[in-house]
């Protein structure tokens, strides 16, 4: 479609509405209010309200909040629980055992437990009263370059009343070309437009592969007579099953207001066996006899799935380049080793504000000059926390005894371990060949283990997150070559995205007949991009649709 | 041609709905508020009114601070100007309290023609848009699907069960929505920012000339005694079977047995 645009300018632009750039946006107006200079800025967000499309346990260190919002509280912060008091269990298929030694990162003392979604939509409140421009529903779709792609002048926004076939319905809307001084991208985890940042500019180059974790977690209201609820406990981590000790990941419950708690499973996406259905491992756990007890007589009000940038340190693309600054987990700040990222996700985005108000009196965005907010984040606390992580994900990935032995050295070390660097190998290359046709005994629920209240299935879960999306519209889920999935990867996997997928998006047709294909449900679709971080085969391209996505206002 | 388009904001039905403590109404913290998806096509058919006739087209609205997104999501796809009553004594009102609240803030609004949704997708009254049109005097036609508007009259297409229904009346009217009467268009991003200067006069009912006893909580002829969720929908169960008749048999055994149903 090469018809004339329309174009808005900004003098900074952001894309995506997270806690990353909400708090950037937020420091930005409000340094620039102080040294008394006007600016146009510009925040848009795929979901369709601030809030919608965030999801994390999630439990924060109010470290930048602090520094960003002193009196947050007064300002109406929504705080579910103010103290955190840690449980650590390791699970065994029947049995919890308290684990004797909680390490020093797993302890939360002053920190409290959020809904990111309700916090989100916060911040975006006090974002919008300080005037800056704030479009949910506004998906960012092109990167706009200049013509010799090395300087980034701004995002283009989707089209609008496009058919599946790809034709102009009467409503059609085209996209409009956002330019802007700068433009901060907070896209959260495997950005769709940070990948093609990465592949025209090399942000990328050099570094270790970014990894991730898929989080699936649900909001439950507990009867009042909940024994839970009226423990002193207000954290309780596991490990161990349902993913045993070889694959990353684990189980956390936290309390929030109004007699409801936060519970989910994270499993990390460099998980071997195809058949692992992340979904089902979530089920095992809330099935297991230690969980079930607590959550007894509940009910799931919320459910949702989002990925989590794991990688860290060695990950973390370049932060600047002409035109454009990258924030949160699209730069891979998250810190895997305490399991929080928001904080480091505000801190960075209040850094690069600060580098913004620098091009801005200098008048220059270049990258030479936005280099310092890469400079900053290393003087940081960010760096700090995620120096001393740098190694953690990859000894988490470490098999047996192995994983042990890196754990405690690094421990000792203070991150530096065995070996530093530790390597990482990209999500998409670890699953092992297809060993067994099926997936073990137990592993995968029966009808019976849901009762549609306390235990979901998979779509009643998609219900329960609010997605919902245009249906006449070009599928947003790009499968590159159809011919993989019936030949190679039905062969040796099995079609590990009809499993690693929460949503339910993908389903193989036709495997009694012999004549198999993929279907593809994109309504279903809950934005996690679980599937481009986890096919073998690097096939599945997401892209954003014209809108939609899930509506979490609680989880 | 003056349009006057009746808007209101309710929660998306797509919101996680929870009861409120009082059991006659619901929480409303974690609702994302939209604009009622028929006062959506009331603001389409009025634009494309003003598009073919020339005119103004103003919004008019009942609620409060938060209604003003509302407000201007309908000035943003291209009405031209506002009014929001926005007063903590029209609170808690019934459908006949909001219709006597924007009868009386019409009377300072010229208008050729009212539009409304057929119903506020929130309590499903069809009530507020007929009261309106009681208390303005004028005539009214509901659930129109199409309309033309020639010579100082309109013609009104309706669906009824099998039968397509033509209605003309003489303007100024009332008429409701129904669904199939257009897509509404998407709202520009330019014009988001653009609406946000547009004239929104937000009035009380001081303002307009309503006294406070005769609205509101207050003034209710039907009050909600309850109000509960659908039943749990159970899980579903899946029947065994080793051929279609196998599963068939157990199927209609389960309906009769279990259902009870045959």
């Amino acid at each position: 479609m090469n018809e004339s645009r329309e174009e808005m300018e900004f003098d900074v632009l952001f894309v995506g509405g997270g806690p990353a750039n909400l708090a950037s946006a937020i420091h930005l107006v409000n340094l620039a209010g102080k040294k008394g200079k006007e600016i146009e800025v510009c925040l848009i967000e795929k979901g369709d309200t601030i809030g919608s499309h965030s999801l994390s346990g999630a439990i924060l260190d109010p470290l930048a909040l602090k520094e960003l919002i002193p009196n947050y509280l007064e300002k109406g912060c929504p705080v579910e629980e103010t103290e955190c008091k840690d449980e650590f269990y390791f699970l065994t298929r029947k049995k919890n055992i308290t684990v004797p030694f909680t390490p020093k990162y797993m302890h939360n003392h002053g920190c409290f437990i959020i809904s990111l979604s309700k916090f989100t939509r916060w911040l975006g409140e006090l974002a919008e009263e300080l005037g800056i421009n704030i479009f949910p529903g506004f998906p960012g779709t092109k990167v706009l370059y200049d013509s010799g792609k090395s300087r980034i002048l701004g995002v283009r926004t989707g089209d609008k009343g496009v058919d599946k076939n790809g034709n102009k319905k009467p409503n059609y809307e085209p996209g409009i070309d956002l330019l802007a001084r700068a433009t901060v991208f907070g896209e959260g985890p495997k950005g769709s437009l940070i990948r093609d940042i990465g592949q025209k500019m090399g942000i990328f180059s050099g570094k270790m592969p970014q990894v991730f974790e898929t989080a699936i977690k649900e909001v439950i209201e507990l009867p009042e007579t909940s024994a839970f609820l009226s423990s002193d406990t207000t954290v309780v981590h596991t490990f161990g099953y349902p993913l045993g000790l070889d694959t990353k990941g684990g189980g956390f419950i936290y309390k929030m207001k109004d007699n409801m708690i936060s519970i989910g499973l994270v499993v990390g996406l460099d998980y071997e066996d195809p058949l692992l259905e992340p979904y089902n491992a979530f089920i095992q756990f809330k099935r297991h006899p230690f969980i079930a007890e607590i959550i007894e007589g509940g009910k799931v009000l919320q459910q949702g799935a989002k990925t989590l940038s794991a990688g860290g340190y060695y990950t973390m693309p370049q932060l600047a380049v002409d035109g454009a600054l990258f924030v949160g987990d699209s730069a891979s700040m998250l810190n895997i080793q305490r399991l929080k990222g928001v904080h480091t996700a505000m801190k960075s985005g209040m850094l690069a504000a600060e580098a913004i108000i620098t091009a801005l009196e200098q008048n220059d965005f270049t990258q030479k000059t936005l280099q310092v907010y890469e400079s900053d984040v290393k003087k940081s606390w960010i760096n700090d926390e995620l120096y001393e992580a740098r190694n953690f994900s990859q000894a988490l990935s470490k098999k047996g005894a192995l994983k042990l032995i890196h754990l405690g050295a690094q421990y000792i070390t203070g991150g530096r371990g065995i070996k530093d660097p530790l390597s990482i190998e990209a999500d998409s290359s670890t699953l092992k060949k297809l060993a067994k046709k099926k997936a073990p005994e137990g592993s995968e629920p029966s009808a019976q283990d849901f009762d549609g209240k306390l235990y979901v299935d998979k779509l009643t879960g998609v219900f329960l997150s609010g997605t919902q999306h245009e249906e006449d519209q070009p599928c947003h889920i790009i499968v590159n070559d159809m011919d993989i999935c019936v030949t190679k990867c039905f062969e040796l996997y099995r079609n590990p995205c009809t499993r690693f997928c929460p949503g339910d998006v993908y389903e193989i047709e036709g495997e009694d007949s012999g004549k198999i294909r993929l279907k593809l449900n994109p309504s279903n679709c809950l934005h996690c991009k679980t599937c481009e971080i986890k096919d073998p085969f690097n096939n599945i391209t997401w892209t954003c649709p014209e809108g939609g996505g899930p509506n979490y206002s609680i989880v | 041609m003056e349009v006057a388009v009746l808007v209101k904001q309710v929660p998306d039905t797509e919101s996680l709905l929870q009861l409120a403590g009082d059991g006659v109404s619901i929480k409303t913290d974690a609702i994302k508020w939209v604009m009622n998806p028929y006062d959506e096509f009331a603001v389409e058919e009025a634009l494309r009114i003003r598009e073919a006739h020339g005119g103004t087209v103003t919004i008019l609205s009942v609620g409060s601070k938060k209604t003003v997104k509302t407000v201007q999501t309908a000035l943003a796809m291209g009405a031209d100007r506002a009014v929001l009553i926005d007063d903590p004594l029209a609170e808690g009102g019934d459908a006949l309290a909001t219709a006597k609240i924007l009868s009386a803030a019409l009377k300072d609004i010229p208008y050729d023609l009212i539009i409304a949704g057929q119903r506020a997708v929130d309590d499903d009254n069809y009530q507020v848009g007929s009261a309106v049109a009681e208390l303005l005097g004028i005539p009214q036609i509901s659930q129109v699907i199409e309309e033309n508007i020639l010579d100082g009259k309109i013609k009104c297409k309706k669906v009824l069960e099998g039968l397509t229904e033509v209605v003309e009346a003489a303007l100024p009217l009332l008429f409701t929505t129904q669904r199939g009467l257009n897509e509404p268009r998407y709202v520009k991003l330019p014009e988001i920012m653009k609406a946000k200067k547009k004239p929104l006069d937000v009035k009380t009912l001081a303002d307009i000339g309503v006294e406070p006893g005769t609205v509101g909580a207050a003034s209710n002829r039907v009050k909600i005694t309850a109000m509960k969720l659908p039943p749990e929908r159970d899980a579903v169960k899946m029947i065994d079977g080793d051929s279609v008749q196998a599963k068939a048999a157990s199927l209609v055994k389960i309906l009769h047995e279990e259902a009870k149903i045959l």
